[in-house]
């Protein structure tokens, strides 16, 4: 089983650099953990370059806590800011080639239920805008109309951060940034609706304003992928870099955003939605009325 | 095996063109899949008995994958391919692989591959022509992610006007991967070389992908004989823990891994690690040469070594010069010929030992820009004995008497 | 070592070699068989090349061990037995180090030298503590032929590799299938060639507190010694913090 690959060998403990000592000691591994326990846990991520007061950071930092197996998880992204971090993470991260993400989670997860067919193997798809609705829009959406059981989270920073500040196809309207020099001529692309119409199984939108609505997002889009279909979950995580917001406004402009046109949101199959309440009444079973739930 | 050689009622249109939907599987189609045995490699590709059996390129590859333990297959359709990738789609309808799919296109399906190697299944894909281009940015990926695969590749022109005749000049795009390429001459090449192609890619010290080539429709849709052992025998699995690389499942070590890793930081130690890790994938495809002597005899083959004048060629190609090397013998000339099964790892030392002796060498090619007779030159010494060419291209047959001209030295 | 001269034959010897030396396969150097070893690009028994790299081990400077991830981590069966026979070997070498490479990925924002060996940049290891021998084990192949053509390119260390599957021809010694067993026979050759007269550089020391626990003791908390062979005039975090500069820039 799995976490068989943090058991330390015989002898070997007092050699490992410390973070590892506390990964095996501490670590997020072997059960759920709350985004109200962060700070008494090691976290799975580790020290990584993102930029200062990055939302995107903050959102991947709350996902990855969210997630409900994470010794069975396995992250694919694409070029982009959100890999710097995704890398520096305790867990298997597939950094493939330009927009190639959901083709890569397609046969990722069809080769992983093929060798562990008893035990779930989560598939996350964590990438930008720029590498979902743009260059890998094809997969994207071929890998929903396959209902291929993984779940896409797109970090939409609604511009390509990483190559410093070109339009996107998640751009708003108007905005003027580099390759859209008179500002974007056509609309924000509704990914919402188009999952909905390729029948992707669970649909959310989120801003990470609210740590625990974004770790119970995940963990439902992660669960729901992993019994019923392809989940989608659209976050809004600024680049406050080539969208100039100062860094202690940050988290003031995605409250402003979530008010004006990010709220949050989530849409259900009819599947699903069964699916979750029989898994929500379980859990009530087990945990007693408070359950584990966060919200 | 006989049963699998049995030809399928063919159905016909009013007009008489084949209607070629799939049969549905026989009721009793998974017993075969059922009962296969695992053998060892050495016996199922050298030892096991085998009976000769008429069939088509496509089918040799059929029967090939029958006996690989193939996981998963993922297809496209693009001809001259879609006829394998299809017999492949009905192996998976009698339970030979676990799962199989038509892709988005070339793209998707080559990064699919990708996911299911790091999976660490056996995978298998096919494309042609426009197809391996359009798949070229994840395929020209493959090596450098240590991903052993199989790739199948039925050779067509690729330039514009777009057109679907043999062709092959898109191998001189696959030359330069890093990956491994075997070039097929005809049916029989095809079946053996899919099975060591999987088993050699697969060696810790290899950890590649494969591509076999065949020139589209000579050898595709044509028919040979193809000498095959039982059909109730197969490969050994994918032992992906023994692999030059961990696999992306979260079962082995390190927790931590950046197996493909973002090694993008703009100073020297990155290009430095990114210059060692490419060495390393040639290396890995160098090793490969000990496996390729093992299961495919040698890289090269050679007839009539003592000539003074030899081709060298590759493919289907190879058929027409052992033609040409006869109607050479009939008219009182001896002519040698070097047939190139591998082109990547490219037999250099095998090929200047074949050649040592000859004062011409004739390089015959299926394309224009002739990318073999740009290897030879690279790999021997005094290539002023390289005459390149004759070269016919666009889909064009090569008379064997083009080659019989260059032979008696009238180009 | 005395080499027999090979003519034209290609020689895997300590470096450093200078930018990029070739990988020693495409110079047609070859893999050893079973019962086989690699010593400089030839193909000896593996008696031989353990011996080799037995002598290199208790004679060179600061020599030292870099388990990787499939010695460290306890996942098997068969890696958990290969721990015993492990620290056998690292008590018949005076005076090792024990350095870990726990995983692959380039560690930001820096690597410690010496806490860990990492593959993006083995070199900064190797030259930070001075090694000049060291055994690679336990790291899967590709990793360790990218550390070990780094390590030959810019070093003068004698790498040795006990690979559990096929070889190294980059390493100047390397024995193949390399399990618990082949382990141990390497801690009994350390001994046999120190009883027939090979006199340990390090004699009468024992394993240096080295990797995470050298650098913990140098933050006071554990005792006993300090990495006394280690000479490079440098403070703590002298050469990495150098190293830091210039890396910056992600774009791609």
């Amino acid at each position: 089983m799995s976490l068989e690959t943090i058991r330390v060998a015989p002898g070997f403990k007092e050699y490992l650099p410390r973070e590892y000592q506390d990964l095996v000691d501490d670590g997020p591994f072997g059960r759920e953990r709350k985004v109200s326990e962060v700070g008494s846990f090691k976290e799975a991520v580790e020290e990584h370059p993102m930029c200062a007061g990055c939302a995107m950071t903050l959102f991947i930092r709350t996902a990855i806590v969210a997630l409900p197996s994470l010794e069975n998880t396995v992250i694919i992204g694409t070029a982009g800011c959100g890999r710097l971090v995704l890398s520096q993470t305790a867990v298997p991260f597939i950094y493939g080639n330009y927009g190639d993400t959901n083709a890569v989670a397609s046969g990722l997860k069809r080769g992983l239920a093929i060798r562990f067919k008893d035990k779930p193997k989560d598939v996350v798809v964590m990438a930008g805008d720029g590498g979902l609705a743009d260059i890998g829009f094809s997969a994207v959406m071929h890998s929903w109309f396959r209902k291929e059981r993984f779940t896409t989270v797109m970090l939409d920073n609604e511009v390509y951060g990483n190559t410093g500040g070109q339009e996107s196809g998640m751009t708003q309207r108007g905005a003027i940034l580099k390759m859209a020099p008179l500002g974007k001529k056509f609309e924000k692309m509704d990914m919402m609706g188009l999952a909905k119409t390729a029948g992707v199984a669970y649909i959310a939108r989120v801003v990470p304003t609210n740590a625990t609505r974004v770790a119970n997002t995940i963990r439902k889009a992660v669960l729901i992928a992993r019994e019923v279909g392809p989940t989608y979950v659209q976050a809004y995580t600024s680049c406050n870099i080539e969208y100039a917001i100062p860094t202690p406004k940050v988290m003031d402009d995605a409250r402003m955003i979530e008010q004006q046109r990010y709220g949050f949101s989530e849409y259900f199959t009819d599947e699903a939605k069964s699916y979750w309440e029989h898994y929500e009444r379980e859990r009530r079973q087990v945990k007693g009325p408070d359950g584990e739930s966060e919200d | 095996m006989s049963e699998s050689a049995v030809i399928e009622e063919v159905k016909t249109n009013p007009q008489g063109d084949v209607i070629t939907s799939a049969p549905p599987p026989k009721a009793d189609a998974k017993k075969g899949a059922a009962s296969q045995r695992v053998v060892s490699p050495d016996y199922l590709m050298l030892q096991a008995p085998r009976e000769a059996v008429f069939m088509t390129g496509s089918e040799a590859a059929k029967e090939a994958i029958r006996r690989a333990n193939v996981d998963i297959a993922i297809s496209y359709p693009i001809t001259p391919q879609s006829e394998t990738m299809q017999q492949v789609g009905y192996l998976y309808a009698e339970g030979y692989l676990k799962d199989y799919y038509r892709g988005e296109e070339e793209y998707g399906v080559m990064s699919a591959i990708a996911g299911a190697s790091r999976a660490g299944v056996r995978c298998l894909t096919a494309t042609a022509g426009p197809g391996l281009i359009r798949g070229m940015e994840v395929i020209a990926s493959w090596p450098g992610g240590r991903l052993p695969s199989m790739l199948l590749i039925m050779c067509r022109v690729i330039n514009a006007p777009l057109a679907i005749q043999p062709d092959n000049v898109e191998l001189s795009y696959m030359l330069n991967t890093g990956g491994i390429l075997f070039h097929a001459e005809n049916q029989q090449d095809f079946y053996d070389y899919i099975l060591a192609g999987f088993m050699i890619g697969e060696k810790p010290e290899v950890t590649l992908p494969v591509a076999v080539a065949v020139d589209g429709f000579f050898v595709t849709h044509a028919r040979g004989w193809v000498s095959l052992p039982s059909a109730d025998i197969k490969l050994p699995p994918r032992d992906c823990y023994h692999e030059a690389v961990p696999m992306m499942d979260n079962e082995n070590p390190p927790i931590r891994i950046s197996r493909d890793a973002p090694i993008q930081k703009s100073n020297f130690i990155s290009y430095h690690m990114h210059a060692s890790w490419q060495q390393e994938v040639w290396a890995a495809q160098a090793r490969a040469n000990k496996w390729v002597k093992r299961w495919m005899g040698s890289p090269i083959e050679v007839v009539n070594p003592t000539a003074k004048t030899i081709i060298v060629a590759s493919g289907a190609m190879v058929s027409q010069s052992r033609e040409a090397v006869r109607q050479a013998s009939e008219q009182g000339i001896e002519v040698g010929l070097v047939k190139i099964k591998s082109l990547r790892p490219f037999p250099s030392q095998e090929l200047v030992e074949a050649v040592d002796g000859a004062d011409r060498i004739i390089v015959p090619e299926f394309n224009y820009v002739g990318w073999l007779a740009k290897e030879v030159r690279s790999a021997i010494p005094r290539t002023e004995r390289v005459i390149s060419g004759p070269r016919v291209f666009g889909g064009m047959t090569m008379p064997t008497e083009l080659i019989m001209s260059y032979v008696k030295g009238r180009r | 070592m005395v080499m027999m001269n090979r003519g034209a034959v290609y020689e895997v010897l300590p470096g450093p070699e200078g930018i990029l030396p070739p990988a020693a396969t495409v110079m047609g150097v070859c893999l050893p068989e079973e019962g086989e070893g690699l010593l400089h690009g030839r193909i000896v028994s593996e008696e031989e090349a353990m011996r080799s790299a037995a002598i290199a081990m208790l004679t060179r400077r600061n020599p030292t061990l870099f388990p990787g991830p499939l010695m460290l981590w306890g996942w098997t069966e068969h890696t958990r037995d290969k721990s015993a026979p492990f620290f056998e070997v690292a008590r018949e070498i005076p005076g090792v180090r024990i350095i870990p490479m726990p995983d692959y990925r380039p560690i930001y924002p820096k690597i410690d030298p010496e806490a860990v060996i990492n593959p993006c940049h083995p070199n900064l290891t190797i030259w930070h503590n001075k090694i000049e021998a060291c055994v690679l084990i336990g790291v899967h192949c590709h990793f360790a032929n990218v550390t070990l053509k780094i390590i030959r390119g810019g070093t003068n260390c004698f790498t040795i590799a006990l690979c559990a599957e096929a070889g190294h021809e980059d390493a100047m010694s390397s024995v193949p299938n390399v399990g618990a067993e082949k382990i141990a026979r390497f801690a009994e050759i350390l001994r046999l060639v120190k009883k027939e007269g090979v006199k340990p550089l390090y004699a009468g020391q024992g394993i240096i507190p080295s990797g995470w626990a050298q650098v913990a003791s140098l933050g006071g908390s554990a005792g006993g010694q300090n990495g006394a062979f280690v000479d490079n005039g440098l403070s703590h975090h002298g050469l990495s913090h150098d190293l830091e500069h210039g890396l910056d820039e992600n774009e791609e």
